[in-house]
């Protein structure tokens, strides 16, 4: 998949500042990051790190930094339909039911291709038998794998998760990471994901970006080739979880002597 | 509930759905089978409930005026009320009483609640319309809707007119209030997800918007319901010669108590019968919406 090499997103010396009370906080310092159509791509990084600003400015939802983002080659401007976000919590309208929340992009589209797509959509994430269900009544996971249909059924050029499975309990975690992994199998959607779970990154990235705090910079980008599907045991799976946590444990002492 | 109370009223529901079955086919009997039972049957039951009370002061009341604790003249019998309702209804024209308050509130309720809405939104989604209208409108609410009735006379005159700018008045403020309120509460995160999916303005009102601070809207229309049939009362007791409120006076400066328990009934029946209604609106508008319940 990532052999095609066309450039899905590049981003080129993001520099994000956030000013508070006359203080002047950079959460994002020099970026640069290139991530090919179809890959799957997850950001890795202690909290504070600015890995969800990353994400919610690539979505178009936080303007006022500096530097440039491409997507496949048109310069990022303000959130649209073709980037799709998945965020931590599942953000489905409790006043829709499932059905209607999956179509909810889908509005300026004619009616019988809006209940194709959002049928098709709710058949990929095994949520066809609760059309017509609130969110309410759903568990966890399910609104979960719901808000991803309602991103997918635009087919939008890449799709960004911010911690979606962050909020789940870890048997459903692990069911859901083989869900996305088989969604984004069969759609070949660019994904990107920020998570704090290394474990997780490994297992479903092609390239795993770890990021440094304060301010947030790209420390490491390290490409996963080991084959799909693929185990958690495999012993170069745990050297390559091992090295990262061990940055993770440098990055944790060095902030906490910071504090001190 | 005892089971042969329920048991009773099952067979006759099944009884009624065969009925049905003969004469309009096995779908409408189910259908109508169901709805007896989740109307009836399950209603009946709980409703019950709330009928204990009013039950217990009827009973109060009636035993008060059989056993002549209390003088007739203060106290009425029930029965007497229910004779004196008769009368009122065929030849006193209680009816053209009943009309003449329950248009004027109609009117005034809808003038009040569509301004009230109309900028309820405005301010909602405008800081400069909510800086706008602010200051003149908290003063204009600081003064009770009575308290206008002398200004609003002199303008217009005691006819409807100045009932119903009294009761759009009243209704106005609650439903502005509570649509601001509701609005300024829609979560930001699902304006984000609008966004995202490039609505425009009206599409983020009509999808996102409006139907999260619904149940905030229904809070200020209930309540302003209750108002206008609260103030159109007391406009029709202080001027003009037609209305329940008018009837209410004459009978306590004609010391008729039974015709002033009749008016007293109906104005409490009728102010409950428009709750009911009106939560029964609600209730399917918002039937995402399950709450703690009790």
């Amino acid at each position: 998949m990532s052999n095609t090499s066309i450039v899905g997103l590049e981003i080129q010396g993001l520099t994000k500042t956030f000013n508070t009370n006359k203080l002047a906080v950079t959460a994002l310092d020099n970026v640069d990051l290139r991530i090919q159509k179809g890959q799957f791509v997850s950001i890795v990084g202690a909290s504070g790190c600015g890995k969800t600003t990353l994400l919610r400015i690539i979505a178009g939802l936080e303007g006022e930094f500096t530097g440039n983002i491409d997507l496949e080659g048109d310069p990022v401007k303000g959130p649209s339909a073709e980037k799709g976000v998945v965020f931590q919590e599942h953000r489905l309208l409790p006043w829709l039911t499932i059905e209607e929340n999956v179509g909810f992009g889908l509005v300026y589209r004619p009616s019988e291709e809006r209940k194709s797509l959002v049928d098709r959509y709710l058949r990929l994430v095994g949520l066809a038998q609760f059309a017509k269900a609130y969110p309410n009544q759903l568990s966890g996971g399910m609104a979960q794998r719901a808000a991803i249909a309602r991103s997918l059924v635009n087919r939008p050029k890449i799709l960004l998760l911010d911690e979606p499975l962050g909020a789940l309990d870890a048997m459903t975690r692990m069911y859901m990471q083989n869900e996305l992994e088989k969604i984004w199998l069969e759609e070949q959607t660019t994904m990107v994901m920020v998570t704090h779970d290394v474990e997780e990154a490994i297992y479903l990235s092609d390239v795993v970006v770890l990021m440094s705090c304060r301010p947030g910079r790209v420390k490491q980008t390290i490409p996963i080739t080991l084959p799909r599907p693929r185990r958690r045991d495999h012993p170069e799976f745990v050297a390559i979880k091992q090295a990262l946590l061990d940055e993770f444990h440098l990055q944790a002492k060095e902030y906490f002597n910071y504090e001190i | 509930m005892s089971a042969e109370q329920v048991s009773g009223v099952k067979p006759a529901i099944f009884q009624v759905a065969k009925a049905v079955e003969k004469v309009a086919g096995s779908r409408e009997a189910s259908r109508l089978r169901r709805w007896m039972e989740t109307y009836l049957l399950s209603g009946w039951r709980g409703r019950l409930t709330g009928t204990i009370l009013p039950v217990l002061v009827l009973a109060t009341w009636a035993s008060a005026s059989a056993l002549h604790w209390v003088k007739p003249i203060f106290l009425p019998s029930p029965w007497s009320v229910v004779q004196t309702f008769r009368e009122m209804l065929f030849e006193e024209g209680l009816l053209t009483d009943f009309r003449v308050s329950a248009v004027i509130v109609i009117e005034g309720f809808l003038i009040g609640a569509v301004f009230g809405l109309l900028a309820g939104v405005g301010a909602g989604l405008s800081k400069t319309v909510e800086r706008l209208l602010g200051p003149l409108l908290n003063s204009i609410r600081q003064v009770p809707p009575l308290a206008w009735l002398p200004l609003i006379v002199l303008w217009v005159g005691i006819g409807p007119l100045a009932k119903g700018v009294m009761i759009g008045k009243a209704v106005f403020f609650p439903v502005f209030l509570n649509t601001l309120q509701g609005i300024r509460g829609v979560s930001k995160d699902f304006v984000e997800v609008a966004r995202i999916f490039e609505y425009n303005q009206i599409l983020l009102l009509r999808k996102v918007v409006i139907p999260a601070a619904l149940p905030s809207i229904f809070v200020g229309l209930r309540y302003g319901a209750g108002l206008a049939w609260a103030v159109v009362i007391a406009a029709e007791m202080l001027g003009g010669k037609l209305g329940l409120g008018y009837l209410l006076v004459r009978s306590q400066e004609l010391l008729l108590t039974q015709q002033l328990f009749v008016i007293i009934v109906i104005i409490g029946g009728v102010g409950f019968a428009v709750d009911v209604v009106l939560r029964r609106v609600e209730g399917n508008l918002l039937r995402w919406k399950k709450g703690f319940e009790g």
